[in-house]
């Protein structure tokens, strides 16, 4: 017995990103600044509760350069 | 031991060519300078998809462009039934290599060999060679024309500078966009050339493949070591009396090819060129990818650099990593940023600045995987092996504010030979 489900992140495209920061703003619990301006983002799966977060940053990105990227990660169910 | 290749004369006439040789017997090399002659061996023992699938898992033949990915692996991701191209990547953007353009050359027929095995056992109907250097394709164009297989071959050449070497970005520039990486990572397996599912490795990969159909499985791993059967083609640069391309079976330890080499003793190695490492290990360690990379070391594309102990190391690493940022193609904010940056903190480091090191490790969490190719964690991955590697020198730099030693440009960051084997 295999136990599946969905992770999602978000995807910075670096070649559209040019740092304007709105995504920061949005979504701090996830998204924060470097330096220089362009985001840095942890890799942790995105929390159901955050999705809606998520897409809120993503949308507002003036350069498009935000994805929410999906995977499907599978795991055997730990015997007992 | 050593086997020195044919010194029959330059027939391309072209500048000054590194020196060519190996340790065993030469393999690759050992086609030596016939490149310009006709075409009389027999046409490669071709294989079904299946056949080379086996053989080069037999061998655990991994790719020779950095990546060291199992050549096995990337034809079992190739899709049966639409219609492929086969790509030779010849680009050979790193300054401090010369391999690639030394296979192409003077082996054109062994690297054509390979790329027609893979394509007619991947059915792929185009089969395109990426090359940078007038020389190679001149002796690709000879090789072609000798021989009524390679109908299907084109060479095109591709500019673009260190950062257009990398796989997607030459594919794009072989599509007629510029030549560097696309911002969505798409396997060129799935969508390669024009959108077509794409073979593409490393001129030595192909040439490695294309004696394996030759040899078979067994004869191949006559020589190396049983982790890693057969040979491999380095560019040993810097601080060495005999700087040059140098064939090796796997396993021969680093210490062995160094002396080979003449480097000087107490020297600094970098392994795997500017996106690689400082070796800081056991000297005798086999040079062989798998046993490197459990080392948490790499090949690279087989460039082994040597630092003098004559020479300011810091200043050397700020050198290159200037150089490096030079060469971002300035498309993605992290890497046109960050490396200026990290290069003016080790500048700062070598004028003895106290914050310059802590700044430096701050800084170097914020490059790798922020860009749309590698070149951002390659560099980062140089600059902080060079950290360890050098911290001894980092500290006396910081409290004396020097080493007394120059910069002697043991590390070249210039493309020519003349100015590598200065």
């Amino acid at each position: 017995m295999t136990r599946s489900w969905r992770e999602r992140r978000i995807h910075v495209d670096w070649t559209r990103c040019d740092g304007h920061g709105l995504c920061a703003v949005l979504f701090p619990e996830v998204i924060g600044s470097d330096e220089w301006g362009f985001p840095v983002i942890d890799g942790r799966p995105l929390s159901p509760d955050e999705i809606v977060h998520a897409r809120r940053a993503i949308a507002s990105c003036p350069a498009l350069a935000l994805r929410l990227e999906t995977r499907s990660v599978k795991q055997p169910a730990r015997s007992t | 031991m050593t086997t020195t290749a044919a010194t029959v004369p330059n027939p391309i006439g072209i500048p000054p060519e590194p020196d060519t040789w190996s340790i065993g017997p030469p393999r690759l090399l050992a086609a030596g300078y016939d490149a310009m002659r006709p075409y009389d061996r027999v046409a490669p023992r071709l294989l079904n998809r299946d056949q080379l699938i086996r053989d080069t898992t037999t061998v655990g033949l991994l790719g020779r462009g950095g990546a060291a990915f199992p050549v096995a692996a990337k034809l079992r991701a190739m899709p049966r039934r639409r219609a492929a191209t086969v790509v030779v990547n010849g680009s050979e953007s790193e300054p401090a290599s010369y391999k690639d353009r030394i296979l192409m050359r003077h082996s054109p027929h062994l690297v054509l060999d390979g790329a027609l095995v893979v394509a007619h056992a991947l059915r792929a109907r185009r089969v395109l060679v990426a090359v940078n250097d007038e020389p190679a394709a001149a002796a690709l164009h000879h090789a072609v024309g000798h021989r009524s297989d390679a109908r299907t071959v084109r060479i095109a050449g591709t500019g673009g500078r260190f950062a257009g070497g990398e796989a997607r970005a030459v594919l794009r520039a072989l599509g007629g966009g510029p030549a560097i990486a696309p911002g969505r990572r798409v396997l060129p397996s799935v969508r390669g050339y024009r959108g077509t599912p794409t073979f593409l490795s490393n001129v030595e990969t192909f040439a490695q493949i294309g004696l394996l159909a030759t040899l078979g499985p067994r004869a191949f791993a006559d020589t190396g070591i049983a982790d890693e059967p057969g040979t491999t083609v380095l560019t040993v640069t810097g601080a060495v009396g005999r700087p040059g391309v140098v064939e090796v079976p796997h396993g021969t330890p680093l210490s062995v090819l160094l002396c080979e080499v003449g480097a000087a003793p107490g020297a600094a190695i970098l392994l795997g060129g500017y996106h690689g490492s400082w070796w800081t290990g056991d000297p005798a360690v086999p040079l062989s990818r798998p046993i490197l990379a459990a080392a948490g070391a790499t090949l690279g594309a087989g460039v082994v650099c040597v630092l003098g102990p004559e020479t300011c190391p810091l200043a050397e690493l700020a050198h290159v990593t200037g150089y490096l940022a030079d060469e971002s193609a300035g498309q993605c904010g992290p890497c046109m940023f960050g490396l200026p940056t990290l290069a003016h903190d080790l500048q700062r480091a070598v004028g003895g600045h106290r914050s310059a090191a802590s700044d430096l490790r701050r800084r170097l969490t914020l490059v790798p995987g922020r860009g749309a190719c590698a070149h951002p964690d390659g560099t980062a991955r140089f600059v902080e092996s060079g950290m360890r590697a050098f911290v001894a020198d980092i500290e006396r730099h910081r409290t004396v504010g020097g080493c007394g030693r120059p910069m002697r440009g043991h590390l070249t960051v210039s493309p020519t030979w003349q100015e590598v084997a200065r």
